[in-house]
């Protein structure tokens, strides 16, 4: 049965029209007065697999600290934040099959291929449920070819709420745009946003009339469903309550939004949004899809003119178009790290409360049985993860520990993610979370 | 007094105001009494005696469970389901009458719901898994005394249509199917379900009907290619997976489906226009798109395909309206009212076409005609009546047992839908609009048209026969590699064998669909046919694992036989250089023969393509598969009912799309018989790693011998042990513990004789290298003559498909599935009339269906 939580978090995830439990508007501001830290955690998900030799230090064999060590080309944007990076090779996805891409079984910890279906919730959906509740709690952003975001501007391929229930990522920063700030936004996105709140109204109307005749149990199941609209629309008045607030950190819209002149124009405005959705508060969980889960993308903006495929048919290691994309992501992380320093929280910043889990969905390269899966983490989610190392793991723990790790430094104690335990006879050589990353 | 005696005398006593009480007892009435004077004395007589006192049964104490409340739920939901199967009390222990029987568990179910009602409610008793807690004699065999029936029916309800039917639904809108060719039935066709893809996934496609040229290849395909998933969740794991109040549409759905609505009402404007990227694009001429496509890798992209200029799509009154200038009233009034039907399936009443024309007006003075017309309709798609099917009778008379019998729009609807999962054909739509679907023989005479016609497509029927039998789920089980490997199956490309599986479910949907067409003895021909609906990989699925010696008399004779045959082939190269070597020299000394010079270099072209041959066969040998017996079929070409092109058909890594051509084949005798031997339902009910005998025997226990398992209790650890060099059976000796067999004995020796096949459903003789066991039981099924050992599951099979028992629990499970309920009691009658029906027209699926959907059961709704 569907719970009102569960619920809310279904509309947030898959329209972006957000609203949540608490609906209060101080829950917005940045400096939260509530009893709980507001905390947050972002997944970076390039496609075409993360070779380690991208990512740990030359000569770096071993665990240890990277205070000494140089970190490699591709990564070196992250060398002033080093003390806030975690790098860990040796995790393994073999059970997700990915080939090209393990699709949802990335952050689901099961198996993914294209075309099969989720068969459970990914983790950056379950971890939006436990975290200090936000007005909406999940937001997935992809990046891609413009043709694709154009034609394309929602996909569903990482992420999802349940067995059969993909979540959609957003890629059009225009209709980004209208969800997130269509209250203070103008021009077309204000006409296009007033158009859509009005149908959303009438709709809301008309369903509710329509459930007047039911019986007891069938309102009660219809009644979600007119529920679901009397939240949507509630939420943009509470939205509109705190416009002020929101005017503080929403992007200003420019000739990138309506005239790109390469894909990157839009990679970058979506990234800004993505952000700005967690400086003002308004989520908790952000999954950036970089490549959107398949194996295409597009850098022309970064001077990359080959495209899709052939990207990921190359080895990474020295390969200048490979350092070119790889850097353009670490510029990225470096983004996101700074703007949340810049927000006070608490007694110090809102990266002091959040976590970024860097990685692909697809291992360690394209054609790949999963065996090596590197993750990098920066941040420590409020001292709950060890920072400024690399750890070298065995291969023989599968990522869902990691993704264990997650939930228990969110709250929630758990043993396992998505692994039963005839699984994790065959894919799991502990139990419990990655206690290599856990302070 | 003995414990014995006092039991006995206190069962006397409850036995007589048992009696008492049954005069007056009706199914589903509500039994109004307390706790302490019915419940309590219930469980004091017959339950405290073992569930009390210092160490009780099972570690569960019932002495101070109180009256129903949120903390004891869990233990009287357990009491419930005890109780109600007839596990207990204990027949050897203790005695109680049905009606008591009845009365208590009704009386639980009755205080549960009340007292969940705002946790969550209390809703195992509607679970269709649990149907067989009524016992299957009292519908079937002569009601004891004391137990009164009252007419029946359903309750008034919604029902939200399921993913198949809304994506079948939104398909009707941009894509022609074809009409159905007698000549070539099974084909896909319009008015059959929208198959899931090459992956399983259930998704609606945009224009791929079009699509000329794309570039690259299969991957580049998917990703280029316009395609939305499912909206609307299902999360059941199978079984009757459609009951109406297992869903509803949260708001996350709603609002997905808003912008596929946007998407959808483009594209049946625009067509192909509005998916890609430049309109060079829609040539039927590729070649003159060629010279302006963009530079680059257009693979995956949406400009690496062409469409063709022809239509394909319908044109609807939302073309007309947008092709024609400005905004007039009867356009948009057309628009508006062709959009309603074809996605509630009825006609809008004035009214409603006014209130969204308003909403499409509001929409266009915002945004301007094209945007304001495509966001105003796409409300439409959230209409109530478009996501959910009402059966609310608000406008009939009630009877005087307040039944009130469905009519017109919401019996058309309903009659469709039972069958159906496009709109009602022009015959129906006439005959509800005429006033003529009104009486049960307005819906016999609509039924058996329906029936009658193999050109109207009933997918709902195919639909009931995979949710019965569960064979669809195969390729959705996640196969660990190296076990999988072990099964015989070629694990190079580990996503072959789910591919294999989704093949597997078209010909199984197939093969049902040709046992239907005959329409004799259904069940027992489903149960024990020998016909195989065989795609080629089903060479390898039906084939049969080879023992150790096989195997090595195989690998020895296929060594020769390589080493002969590379023998022959090195000679063949051999002379073919030599050749080669004579011309060269030719030439050499004569430089200006042109003669030689020609032959020369075809010498050396057919050196290259013989070498080129032959590395090729060696790959091929050295790939081929020398622990099986390929199983080889031959028969007619048949066709099986597979998704549009989802992947592109050519490539290094993939076979590319579904392909319908199927043979129907012969299975080897002794190995296979009926589909719980095929692949498709092997695998379904199969785990990562092995065979699943427990959920096949559950399978078997539930769905033919109508028996019902209760839950696993929380406190069981239902783990087997991790033994790798030890057999499933062998292993499974921990469920054999007295608390475990219990329960375990109704599953497990139903599961074990599936043991003569391996979790690939390949059949087989020895297991870790030794003899197979593939022995079994049939316990307590109810009906004497099936008990007893057997020797295998076809034994076994055999056995069940003579039993009138189970073509009995199989029209229950039909009843289930088509009124969207459990069977009561008051039941009881139309269960057997519609038993009747199917026995005494020879095993009919169209009597069956005639019956049930004549049926007051069906007609009928009764108001809360």
């Amino acid at each position: 049965m569907l719970n009102r939580r569960k619920m809310l978090q279904g509309v947030a995830a898959g329209a972006g029209a957000a609203f949540g439990l608490s609906l209060n508007p101080q829950r917005l501001l940045a400096s939260s007065t509530g009893q709980s830290t507001p905390k947050r955690i972002i997944f970076f998900m390039q496609n075409q697999g993360f070779d380690p030799q991208t990512c740990i230090p030359e000569g770096m064999k071993q665990s240890g600290s990277l205070a000494k060590a140089k970190l490699p080309e591709p990564i070196s944007a992250l060398e002033p934040y080093k003390e806030r990076l975690h790098i860990i090779n040796g995790l393994h996805g073999m059970h997700t099959s990915p080939s090209h891409s393990a699709f949802f079984g990335a952050l689901g910890g099961y198996r993914g291929s294209d075309g099969v279906p989720p068969s459970a919730p990914t983790i950056d959906y379950e971890l939006s449920k436990i975290l200090p509740q936000t007005l909406l709690p999940h937001l997935c952003i992809g990046m891609d070819s413009l043709g694709n975001m154009k034609s394309k501007p929602t996909i569903a391929t990482l992420s999802a709420s349940g067995a059969g229930q993909p979540i959609f990522m957003h890629s059009n920063p225009n209709h980004l745009y209208q969800m997130l700030y269509g209250g203070i936004s103008s021009g077309d996105i204000r006409l296009q946003f007033e158009a859509r709140s009005n149908l959303l109204d009438q709709v809301e109307q008309l369903a509710a009339a329509e459930g007047k005749s039911l019986s007891k149990l069938d309102h009660q199941r219809y009644g979600q469903y007119v529920q679901g609209f009397k939240d949507v629309n509630g939420l943009r008045d509470r939205l509109n309550t705190v416009a002020d607030h929101l005017r503080k950190f929403a992007p200003k819209v420019d000739e990138r939004y309506t005239h790109p002149e390469f894909e990157t124009d839009w990679h970058d405005v979506n990234l800004e949004l993505g952000i700005s959705a967690l400086t003002s508060g308004i989520t908790n969980t952000l999954t950036i899809a970089s490549g959107r889960g398949e194996i295409f993308g597009s850098w022309k903006g970064l001077g990359v003119e080959k495209q899709g495929h052939d990207l990921g048919h190359m080895g990474q290691p020295d390969n200048p178009i490979w350092i070119k994309i790889r850097q353009y992501n670490s510029r990225m992380l470096v983004r996101i790290m700074e703007s949340l320093e810049s927000v006070p929280e608490g007694s110090g910043t809102m990266m002091d409360h959040t976590l970024i889990v860097y990685t692909s969905n697809n291992a360690d390269k394209q054609h790949t049985n999963g065996a090596n899966w590197p993750v990098m983490l920066l941040g420590n989610l409020d001292g709950a993860f060890k920072t400024g190392c690399f750890t070298q793991l065995d291969g023989k723990r599968p990522i869902n520990s990691l993704y264990t790790a997650l939930l228990r430094a969110a709250g929630k104690n758990v043993d396992r993610f998505n692994m039963n335990e005839k699984m994790a006879r065959k894919f799991d050589s502990g139990t419990g979370p990655l206690k290599e990353v856990l302070t | 007094m003995s414990k014995a005696q006092l039991i006995l005398v206190l069962t006397l006593c409850v036995g007589l105001f048992s009696v008492v009480q049954a005069q007056t007892y009706t199914p589903g009435q509500t039994v109004d009494r307390d706790f302490k004077g019915f419940a309590h004395k219930f469980l004091n007589t017959h339950c405290i005696d073992c569930h009390g006192g210092s160490d009780p049964e099972g570690s569960l104490s019932l002495e101070d469970l109180g009256p129903v409340d949120e903390v004891n739920a869990a233990v009287w939901k357990s009491v419930w389901a005890q109780v109600a199967l007839g596990e207990m009390p204990p027949k050897d222990v203790s005695e109680v009458e049905v009606v008591q029987r009845l009365q208590f568990s009704d009386w639980i179910v009755h205080q549960l719901s009340q007292e969940m009602e705002d946790k969550g409610g209390f809703n195992a008793h509607r679970d269709p898994n649990k149907g067989n807690y009524l016992d299957h004699d009292l519908l079937f065999g002569p009601l004891p005394e004391g137990i009164k029936l009252a007419p029946t029916s359903s309750p008034a309800r919604i029902w939200r249509v399921t993913p198949q039917e809304h994506i079948t639904r939104l398909n009707e809108l941009i894509n022609k199917e074809p009409e159905f060719d007698p000549e070539k039935p099974g084909l896909r066709t319009h008015g059959d379900v929208v198959p899931t893809n090459h992956g399983g996934e259930l998704k609606l496609y945009f224009g791929t009907d079009r699509i000329t040229k794309w570039v690259g290849g299969t991957v580049a395909y998917a990703t280029a290619v316009k395609s939305v998933p499912a909206v609307l969740s299902s999360d059941r794991k199978h079984g009757l997976e459609n009951y109406p109040e297992f869903y509803t549409v949260n708001s996350s759905e709603a609002t997905q489906i808003l912008g596929k609505a946007e998407d959808i009402i483009k594209y049946m404007v625009d067509g192909p226009l509005s998916l890609v990227g430049m309109p060079e694009q829609i040539t039927d001429d590729p070649a003159t798109y060629d010279r302006v496509k963009p530079r680059g890798d257009l693979r995956g992209l949406p400009t690496a395909i062409t469409y063709s200029t022809e239509i394909a799509r319908p044109l609807t009154p939302v073309y007309d309206l947008m092709k024609e200038e400005g905004v007039t009233d009867e356009r948009l009034c057309a628009a508006v009212d062709y959009l309603f039907e074809a996605l509630t399936f009825r006609p809008a009443s004035k009214e409603e076409s006014d209130e969204y024309i308003t909403i499409v007006r509001q929409s266009i003075e915002k945004l301007g005609k094209e945007d304001g017309v495509v966001l105003g309709l796409s409300s439409i798609f959230l209409d109530r009546d478009a996501l959910f099917r009402p059966e609310l009778v608000e406008n009939g008379k009630p009877d005087r047992h307040g039944r009130v019998m469905l009519q017109d729009w919401e019996l058309g609807l309903a009659v469709n839908h039972a069958l159906r999962y496009v709109k009602p054909d022009e015959e129906l739509r006439k005959a509800i609009i005429e006033g003529r679907m009104r009486t049960r023989e307005d819906v016999r005479r609509e039924v058996e048209r329906m029936l009658a016609d193999d050109s109207i497509r009933k997918p709902r029927i195919l639909r009931f026969f995979r949710d019965y039998f569960d064979y669809d789920l195969g390729g959705y089980i996640c196969k660990d590699t190296n076990s999988l490997t072990e099964t015989g199956i070629n694990t190079r490309f580990v996503q072959h064998h789910y591919r294999a599986m989704f093949d597997a479910t078209a010909s199984t949907d197939r093969l049902v669909e040709l046992i239907l067409q005959e329409d004799k003895d259904v069940l027992k021909q489903l149960l024990t046919t020998d016909k195989v609906v065989a795609y080629p990989t089903d060479n390898v699925y039906f084939g049969s694992k080879l023992n150790k010696a096989e195997r090595q008399a195989l690998a020895i004779k296929a060594k020769k036989a390589a080493e002969a045959q590379a023998k022959k082939e090195e000679a063949k190269i051999a002379e073919l250089e030599q050749k080669v070597d004579d011309l060269d020299s030719q030439l050499k000394a004569n430089p200006q023969e042109k003669e030689t010079q020609r032959e020369l270099e075809r010498a050396e072209k057919t050196l290259a393509a013989e070498k080129k041959r032959v590395a090729a066969a060696k790959r091929q040998r050295s790939s081929d598969n020398s622990s099986i017996a390929e199983a080889k079929f031959s028969g007619p070409e048949i066709y099986a009912r597979v998704s549009r092109r989802s992947f592109g058909s050519h490539g290094s890594f993939s076979n590319g799309s579904m392909k319908p051509e199927r043979v129907l084949g012969t299975a080897s005798e002794g190995q296979r018989l009926g589909i719980l031997t095929h692949p498709s339902w092997l695998v379904s009910h199969s785990d990562a790693m092995d065979n699943h005998a427990i959920l096949r025997g559950r399978w078997i226990r539930e769905r033919l011998l109508g028996g019902g398992v209760p839950d696993v209790p929380v406190t069981v650890d239902a783990m087997l042990p991790d033994e790798p060099h030890n057999t499933l059976r062998e292993r499974m000796r921990v469920t054999k513990e007295n608390y475990c067999w219990t329960c375990h004995q109704k599953m497990d020796p139903l599961g074990l004789p599936f043991e003569m096949y391996n979790h690939a459903g390949l059949f087989r003789t020895s297991e870790l290298d030794k003899p197979v066991d593939t022995t079994g039981e049939i316990i307590n099924s109810g009906d004497p003559t099936l008990d007893g050992p057997v020797d295998n599951a076809i034994d076994m099979i055999q056995k069940l498909a003579e039993s009138e028992r189970t073509e009995q629990v199989f029209v229950r499970h039909a009843f289930r599935f088509w009124m969207g309920r459990n069977e009561t009691l008051n039941d009881a009658p139309l269960l057997q009339e519609a038993y009747c029906a199917y026995k005494d027209s020879g095993g009919s699926m169209k009597a069956l269906l005639t019956s049930l959907l004549t049926s007051d059961t069906f007609l009928f709704r009764t108001k809360n």
